[in-house]
């Protein structure tokens, strides 16, 4: 634990919390422009939260502490990701919880915390939702891990600092097809995970086609608040894991007030571009039904396979 | 004196104490006085397993006891695991098992047979000769198949469960004996010790063929697939503390054959058979945990989580045995300790499962997950152990597989640099198999402990349903902390397992560390408690930041969002079958279910619906395929072989005198 | 075959191999009939760049003209041909029902790739370079299409197969000799043509019979 990646775990937690809710708004803003429509503006989603958070709490009855420490779980689970993983610097304030595996367990966690709440307010919506989030989750699992094994070839370790640190020592290897199928692989993962299109909608409110949304239809006020946050964390978690994955380019490595200044406006910059690029690209698609959905994880999964293969096979 | 020698010697003259005390005492006092005792030798159980894994080693030949063989017993750091996982079993379980035996369990021959279990769970590791061996495994299996009978007066499925039991146990015993005794051949008696001398002579063919013979063997007792047939049949029926000793301890006794036989005493062997062991790990895993997904009986659904959590332990012990083919003795013994680790990680969560659903049993006479749900209102204690046996097995951190299934991810993700073409195929495989198996393990959990015990009740037995009484609570807060302890601290365990697994693959132990779990020999660490440290500290940053901005703290109880259309009823809620049914369907081509919608239709109109039928079952398509057919051969042998016995007393004496003269007549010619 | 490669060119051509292969996976992964052809097209022109890459590290110009070759046939004149065919080939524009589901081909494919890794160690270990390391991918593409060629019922998707095994076949050719002449490669891309436009006329003839290009009708003759 040194003090580069303790200022850095602070700084990465406000970027994020910061920052999150504004990708979103970014998002919903250019999904509104390329529509014709003017837009709420970048903003509109803390304004969301202010409001909501203003309003009093409350429980559906008989719901139980699932139901209301699910919020708070998922926005915290988000949070120690967000200090542990090098997004602003490549040292972490807890290297020992900053391995990959670690980190994509912590986020499902997250996600069966929310689906429990769904099952919990005994709802034919919530059940639904969780029912549907979690078969999503399982089939997810294998692309990630896979995934991960192929990252963990390159840099010998699961550690995310090993990993982004190798890629900053030897940037030839990222161009190479072990690299780039793993990054095709991790796209269609967090698409998942997330639940953008095509796997779910986040703007939907259609029983035949809500996940995410159906297993929160119960909260409202600072709940609700604090899922909306811990959501749009999680997008930008994803975004921030793939772009230093990939392109760490920025990324602090040493101390000092400039680095960590470069770091955060390179993190900025990488997740808006990407945050731009998913929506721009979520305008041309349609939301896949729900059985084709484990054909799309397949493939990923053959993709993450081959880049395991690949990495072993090309070196 | 000894400890182990102490340990051991006090446990089995407790549990004979307990035996005997079960056949004397009054039916009221004997749950009691039983319990107590197997709690007692569980505990002395324990401390000669924990005392022999940190290095006090101990062995004895009493030729007096057995006739012609004797009697082995040799306890060492491997046995010391075993040892040591079912003494702290039978604690959890010998308490538990005072409350849960007032309902029609307190007969005579039924608690006589319980000590006896345990004390042969404890001796089956110490053996140290085939015979010896051979008598426990044997006592074990009996003691068992006694009390999975246990409630045959009340349900008929448990006379189905025993014989299923009972045909494939014994059957998995003559492979066990025949793989040893083929092992000891060439060997200077049956001793294990002597067994391990001979083991670099035997040829490749029959060393093979020994392994092979107990991977059956051991495999059917660990309910790998195909040899599961019995265990979804009798863990589901057999009481619950009962099951909890089967599951949590019984099945690692096939586990520990494997390691022993193979790794141990065969010392290594070639590619093929590790290949064949982590492959048979990987499909039980995937398949198990796939049948439990759609199970809709909660103690079936615990029953097939325990093939799939084998199944990960044989991942590990297959990697262990690749590796060290390989020459690779570092990952060798991470895989081995991550195997290990799992062992106990799964015997102390799916005891606690095992009991919580028993304690759910025991007050809403259901394990239809389908009528459950409510709970948490009605018996709080009860849904928080299942909750936390949920998280701990469903890999999810702080949880205790997650730990297991770290290390074993970890071994095999460093093999890949150092591995052949055969392994760069077998470790990603492995890998997508431990990762499906982790993620259909999430939804199993989330689907038993969300459908299970939150909600509202979907039946009366679960509307009505009351705490357990304090035994078999206490009984399920031992495992609770068990579990605790190895989620947030398993440094307590890992430097004495990984020391076993470094000396079984002749090198170091691949751990260390104290609040980090530090990978020597390989780049990786990782800490349990400094996650669940973080992750404590961030729910209290959120709740104080929610707290200082929120404006009105007071929570409010509010309605249901019903659409306008009235309250909602029960009845409206997801059931355990509609939550796995996207799963079903996704893995539908494995699965094959069964499923029959009936439509009946007003007498009025066609147009009008008067009530739908919906009919699913989930049949194990393995057993259909392998298990049928072998059934169908065996029945048409026994109708041949009706057609000899006629009834007519010449006929019987005429095979005798037919038989004599053959015998005679071969004599004549080979001579 | 011994040439020395700069780390750029190796990087090129991992990742021309790399498309092949992906091209591949997503001819299996696609329903729609014309977006499985435009994939098929992209996979011609990551060919010709692999035989483009070769033939800049042998400094080889002949090589060079059988990429550029290789562009137009593969790249340019296969796919229009099959999308002709494709055009007249009556209203089913996707691969509605394969015989084997779409996720489990995905995987199939996946095992099929193992597979070629394992066959093809022993001619990898013959002459290690970097152009027989990409050997596994192309042996991977040939099992890939024959796969389609299996397990798909509509007619073009069949040539597709067809079409992706004759890729996969001129890469592992390439990869391992690098040296076939211009003559043979021609050959080759004569035969390919000649079976194009039997395949192109016998779908057109099936479907004037039966109206319709789903092979699994032709199962009817039998009876």
């Amino acid at each position: 634990m040194n003090p580069l990646g303790v200022a850095g775990g602070v700084l990465q937690a406000v970027v994020i919390v910061g920052g999150a809710p504004l990708v979103v708004g970014l998002m919903r803003q250019i999904r509104a422009r390329l529509e014709g429509r003017a837009g709420a503006g970048v903003a509109q989603p803390w304004r969301d939260l202010r409001k909501q958070l203003r309003k009093q709490p409350a429980s559906p009855r008989g719901t139980s502490e699932i139901y209301r420490s699910a919020p708070v779980l998922l926005v915290a689970t988000t949070l120690v990701v967000a200090v542990v993983a090098p997004f602003v610097t490549t040292a972490s304030a807890l290297p020992a919880v900053a391995d990959l595996f670690v980190v994509v367990a912590l986020l499902a966690l997250g996600t069966v915390m929310i689906a429990l709440a769904g099952i919990d307010t005994g709802t034919a919506f919530g059940g639904m939702g969780a029912s549907r989030e979690v078969t999503i989750l399982a089939l997810v699992e294998p692309t990630v891990l896979v995934a991960i094994f192929a990252l963990s070839v390159r840099a010998g370790s699961t550690n995310l600092s090993a990993i982004v640190g190798s890629v900053l020592d030897d940037p030839a290897r990222l161009v190479s097809p072990a690299s780039l199928l793993a990054a095709v692989a991790l796209v269609v993962v967090i698409v998942a995970e997330t639940g953008r299109l095509p796997v779910d909608n986040p703007a939907t409110h259609l029983e035949l086609t809500m996940v995410h949304e159906a297993m929160v239809l119960e909260y409202a006020g600072p709940d609700l608040a604090l899922v909306e946050l811990g959501s749009a964390m999680r997008l930008s978690v994803y975004l921030g894991l793939l772009a230093n994955l990939f392109v760490p380019w920025g990324v602090a490595t040493g101390p000092g007030v400039a680095a960590l200044a470069v770091g955060v406006a390179a993190f900025a910059v990488k997740v808006t571009l990407l945050a731009a690029a998913l929506a721009l690209a979520e305008v041309f698609l349609a939301k896949l039904r729900l059985f084709r959905v484990p054909e799309l994880l397949a493939g990923s999964f053959l993709l993450a396979l081959l880049s395991v293969t690949t990495a072993y096979v090309l070196v | 004196m000894n400890p182990v020698e102490f340990g051991l010697a006090a446990a089995v003259a407790v549990g004979l104490a307990g035996t005997v005390a079960a056949l004397l005492v009054p039916r009221p006092a004997r749950p009691g006085v039983t319990g107590a005792c197997v709690a007692v030798a569980g505990a002395l159980g324990l401390t000669a397993g924990i005392a022999a894994v940190t290095g006090v080693t101990w062995s004895v030949h009493l030729p007096a006891v057995l006739p012609l063989a004797g009697v082995d017993l040799a306890v060492d750091g491997l046995s010391g695991v075993f040892l040591a996982v079912a003494g702290a079993v039978a604690v959890a379980a010998g308490i538990y098992g005072i409350g849960y035996a007032r309902h029609g369990l307190d007969g005579r021959a039924v608690q006589a047979a319980f000590p006896m279990f345990v004390l042969s769970l404890l001796l089956v590791p110490a053996a140290g000769g085939v015979g010896t061996f051979g008598l426990c495994w044997e006592l074990m299996a009996l003691s068992s198949l006694i009390l999975v009978l246990a409630e045959h007066r009340r349900r008929p499925a448990v006379a189905s469960a025993g014989l299923w039991y009972a045909v494939m146990t014994h059957l998995g015993f003559v492979a066990i004996l025949v793989g040893l005794l083929v092992a000891a051949g060439p060997a200077d008696g049956g001793s294990f010790a002597a067994i391990r001398a001979a083991a670099p002579g035997l040829p490749p063919a029959v060393a093979g063929l020994a392994f092979m013979a107990c991977l059956v063997g051991f495999g059917s007792k660990a309910g790998i697939v195909p040899l599961h047939a019995w265990l979804p049949r009798a863990h589901p029926e057999a009481p619950s503390h009962v099951s909890a000793l089967m599951s949590a301890a019984m099945v690692n006794l096939g586990v520990y054959g494997v390691v022993r036989v193979g790794i141990d005493l065969l010392g290594g062997g070639p590619r093929w058979w590790w290949l064949l062991t982590l492959a048979v790990g990987a499909v039980s895993a995937v398949y198990g945990i796939l049948q439990a997904v759609v199970a809709g009986d909660l103690k079936r659904l615990l029953g097939h989580s325990t093939t799939e959590n084998m199944g990960l332990v044989l991942v590990g012990v297959g990697a262990c045995g690749l590796f060290t083919v390989d020459g690779e003795a570092v990952l060798a013994a991470l895989a081995l300790t991550a195997a290990l680790l799992h062992v106990i990680g799964h015997a102390a969560f799916k005891t606690l499962l095992f009991l919580s659903a028993g304690s759910v049993l025991h007050a809403t006479g259901t394990r239809d997950l389908d009528a459950l749900g409510g709970l948490r209102a009605r018996m709080p204690a009860t849904t928080a152990a299942f909750g936390l046996g949920a998280l701990a097995a469903s890999a999810l951190p702080p949880g205790t597989a997650f730990v297991s299934e770290w290390l074993l991810l970890q071994s095999l993700v460093h093999g890949l640099p150092a591995a052949g073409v055969v392994a760069s195929i077998v470790l990603p495989l492995g890998v997508a198999a431990v990762a499906l198996t982790a993620g259909l393990a999430v939804a199993t959990f989330v689907k038993a402990f969300g459908v299970g015990f939150l909600a509202r009740p979907r039946g009366s037995g679960a509307a009505g349903a009351r705490e357990s009484p304090p035994t078999m609570l206490a009984g399920m807060a031992l495992a609770a902390a068990a579990c605790v302890g190895l989620a947030i601290a398993p440094m307590l365990v890992l430097p004495a397992l990984a020391q076993v697994a470094g000396t079984l693959t002749r090198t170091g132990p691949p751990v260390s560390g104290a609040v980090t779990i530090e990978l020597d020999g390989v780049a990786g660490a990782m800490s349990p408690v400094l996650l669940a440290a973080a992750l404590v500290a961030g729910c209290v940053v959120v709740v104080v930041l929610v707290r200082v901005s929120a404006a009105r703290p007071a929570r409010r109880e509010t309605r249901l969002w019903d659409c306008g259309g009235g309250p909602l009823t029960e009845r409206m809620q997801y059931t355990a079958t509609s939550f796995a049914e996207p799963l079903q369907r996704v893995f539908d081509n494995v699965l094959q279910p069964v499923q029959d919608i009936e439509v009946t239709h007003h007498r009025e109109s066609q147009y009008l619906v008067e009530a739908v039928a919906y009919r699913r079952r989930v049949p194990d398509r393995i057993e259909r395929r392998l298990y049928e057919p072998v059934l169908a051969a065996v029945a048409a042998w026994g109708r041949a072989g009706r057609r000899l016995a006629t009834g007519s007393v010449h006929l019987y004496l005429g095979f005798g005198f037919a038989v004599l003269c053959g015998a005679f007549v071969m004599l004549v010619v080979t001579r | 075959m011994g040439i020395e490669m700069s780390g750029l060119t190796v990087q090129l051509l991992d990742i021309a191999a790399g498309a092949l292969l992906l091209t591949a996976v997503l001819v299996v992964w696609r329903r729609e009939l014309s977006v499985i052809l435009r994939v098929f097209a992209l996979q011609g022109v990551a060919l010709a760049g692999l035989v483009a890459v070769l033939a800049s590290a042998q400094r080889s110009v002949e090589l060079g003209l059988v990429a550029l070759g290789l562009l137009v046939l593969r790249g340019v004149v296969l796919p229009l041909l099959v999308r002709r065919s494709l055009a007249g080939a009556g209203p089913v524009r996707r691969e509605t029902t394969p015989m084997l589901n779409v996720a489990a081909s995905l995987l199939a494919a996946a095992a099929l790739t193992l597979l070629a890794l394992a066959v093809s160690v022993p001619l990898v270990a013959l002459d290690p370079s970097p152009a027989t390391r990409a050997v596994p991918v192309a042996v991977a593409v040939v099992l890939i299409g024959l796969m389609v060629m299996v397990t798909r019922r509509h007619a073009v998707s069949q040539v597709v197969g067809f079409l992706l095994m004759d890729n996969g076949i001129t890469a592992v050719a390439f990869l391992t000799t690098a040296g076939i002449g211009l003559l043979v490669e021609a050959g080759i891309a004569l035969d390919v043509l000649l079976v194009a436009g039997v395949l192109h006329v016998l779908t057109g003839r099936i479907r004037e019979t039966f109206g319709d290009t789903d092979l699994s009708a032709l199962r009817e003759l039998h009876d």
